[in-house]
């Protein structure tokens, strides 16, 4: 990190200095790609209000499959969220230091994919609007939420999860933003000034801060195990063949933190790149991400392993039958496909050589990513394309709308990830200084 | 004597603190900026341990209680049987007392920085006081020493 013939000061005022730099006159094409994922954002909420106002027969989902895309998706982003906290609270709570570079943007990224998943359940009511009646709240009719319900815990856990995560984010990020306060003017001073709080670097603030993210990494530990455990008991609390099966918490939390670190390396590359920090995320960086990747995918392809064995090896014959149907029925390629690259492709990172080579991480992650994606559509379709009564199978095919508003999330979070790098410091400044002077 | 002292190295700025304690400075009267935590500043200074604490502990508890109160209270409320299982089905519970401790947990301890912390301070963000990458130390009331 620090040369050692630098002297602090001048380290610290260069990397001040880069780091501003990133934040500094978009060039044209920056812009283009703001516009681009608008484009597609505007085109899925546009689809959802079609949905809306035709109704939910425009989607694809019908009996027997009442869950397709939009629960695959919400699964999705709220895995993707999770490797953010993992990097940023679990690694600080390891002193695990070379989080240092990657927690920021993992952690933008968490609260933009908890905002992405977060719309999904509401996508998938149909009628939207009246999603507040998940709530406790007293009303009219005297009716409580069904606390024993998965889906009553979902959104507990879900919003918890949000507001947890937004607030670690701020509150690591205020000694920052007075940094890029000291640099702006104009405008941009007040804007900073504002949300730095008036952040002056005093005894008093910092020992209250360093035990606030104590405790908030402490916090954020076990609840990014509990969410995702509470997603997984969605489908976990029911009798459906395939679903049914008490490996289903750790297996998901595995995958969340596996397909999540794949996403921080799909947005972290290019944006070393594009920002030359090449100084600071360094491919000893990457090695060790590159390993956290390794290893939850030998815990998801064991999961893999796991679930099949439960299956032939506990007598049930409707378990035996559903899993002979995910290997070579209807959706075999997609799980094929799935088990290709979450666990093959993978396997490749015990080679030294390309877990330091960047293009290849790049590559790769965009494997996991499609890979994480089709794991969780085998598991929640043909789960229910094929149950007990043969009476009430069927395969389901996604319709456009699904599709334009799978792709309007990806516009949103990518949207919202490209401003957050013109915004907001990319890299977590001050950690990074406290690091080069031990 | 000089009352304000800045550094541009960490370790300079930490034997200048260490002299001025020892040379009967009151530690009540010593203020430090620093581009960031500076622990061992803390323990020469030998500072209390953050209040933080508290209100982290406060909020957990009430999150747990209020979780039990509202799931088993609003079960009873209206008592409808759901699934054959228990009216107060407790471990379906501890689910949304679990979540429930941490968001108060971590909302409290995060209100309860802002307030030990004396943030936001209208003062300084419309005149923000800068002290760049220096750590500074500043003595004050020198007289009372």
């Amino acid at each position: 990190m620090k040369p050692k013939e630098m002297k602090e000061l001048e380290y610290n005022q260069s990397l001040e200095r880069d780091i501003l730099d990133a934040l500094r006159n978009p060039r044209p094409i920056f812009w283009l790609a703001v516009l681009v994922c608008a484009g597609f954002f505007a085109i899925g909420m546009a689809t959802w209000v079609y949905q809306m106002l035709k109704g939910m027969g425009v989607a694809g989902i019908n009996n027997p499959v009442g869950w397709g895309v939009y629960i695959t998706d919400f699964v999705f982003w709220v895995g993707i969220a999770h490797s953010g906290t993992l990097i940023s609270a679990v690694l600080f709570l390891f002193r695990a230091k070379f989080r240092n570079v990657f927690n920021r943007s993992a952690e933008a990224m968490t609260v933009f994919a908890v905002m992405t998943a977060g719309l999904y359940p509401l996508i998938h009511l149909g009628r939207s609007w009246l999603f507040y009646w998940l709530f406790p709240y007293p009303n009219q009719r005297q009716l409580w939420v069904n606390f024993q319900s998965p889906l009553v815990w979902d959104v507990f856990a879900v919003s918890t999860y949000f507001t947890i995560s937004a607030i670690f984010w701020y509150v690591g990020m205020v000694p920052d933003l007075a940094i890029v306060r000291r640099y702006a003017s104009g405008i941009r001073k007040r804007i900073y000034s504002i949300l730095s709080l008036g952040w002056t670097g005093s005894l008093r603030q910092w020992k209250h801060y360093s035990r606030l993210y104590m405790f908030l990494a402490a916090f954020a530990t076990p609840l990014v195990i509990s969410v995702h455990s509470v997603v997984s008991w969605d489908f976990a609390m029911s009798i459906v063949p395939g679903w049914h099966t008490t490996i289903f918490a750790p297996y998901f939390v595995a995958g969340a933190i596996f397909s999540g670190t794949a996403m921080v390396l799909t947005l972290v590359i290019p944006m070393m790149k594009i920002f030359r920090l090449e100084k600071y995320i360094t491919v000893d960086h990457f090695d060790k991400i590159a390993k956290v990747l390794l290893f939850t995918s030998v815990i998801v392809t064991y999961s893999y392993i796991v679930e099949f064995a439960l299956a032939f090896y506990g007598g049930h014959k409707f378990e035996e039958a559903h899993f002979l149907y995910r290997a070579i029925g209807d959706y075999r390629y997609l799980y094929w496909m799935m088990l290709f690259c979450n666990s093959l492709l993978p396997l490749t990172l015990f080679i030294r050589k390309l877990r330091r080579n960047i293009l290849y991480l790049f590559i790769l992650s965009l494997f996991v990513n499609v890979g994480m994606w089709l794991e969780r559509f085998v598991i929640i379709v043909s789960s229910l394309a094929k149950d007990f009564d043969p009476y009430n199978w069927g395969v389901y095919v996604p319709k456009w709308p699904e599709v334009a508003i799978t792709l309007g999330s990806f516009g949103m979070f990518f949207m919202f990830f490209l401003l957050f790098t013109k915004a907001l410091p990319v890299l977590a400044i001050t950690e990074i200084k406290e690091e080069a002077a031990e | 004597m000089k009352n304000k002292f800045s550094f541009d190295e960490k370790h300079k700025f930490l034997h200048k603190l260490e002299e001025l304690v020892k040379s009967g400075v009151s530690t009540e009267n010593i203020n430090i900026f620093t581009p960031y935590p500076v622990h061992e500043a803390e323990e020469i200074l030998k500072v209390k341990p953050s209040a933080v604490r508290l209100f982290t502990l406060i909020g957990a508890l009430t999150g747990l209680l209020f979780g039990f109160f509202l799931t088993i209270w609003t079960s009873l409320d209206w008592p409808l049987i759901r699934g054959g299982k228990p009216i107060v089905a407790i471990p379906a519970f501890i689910i949304v007392a679990f979540e429930l401790t941490i968001l108060f947990g971590g909302v409290i301890s995060f209100i309860g920085y802002l307030f030990l912390s004396r943030l936001p301070n209208v003062e300084k963000i419309s005149e923000p006081e800068e002290h760049g990458n220096q750590f500074v130390i500043h003595i004050e009331n020198e007289g009372k020493k």
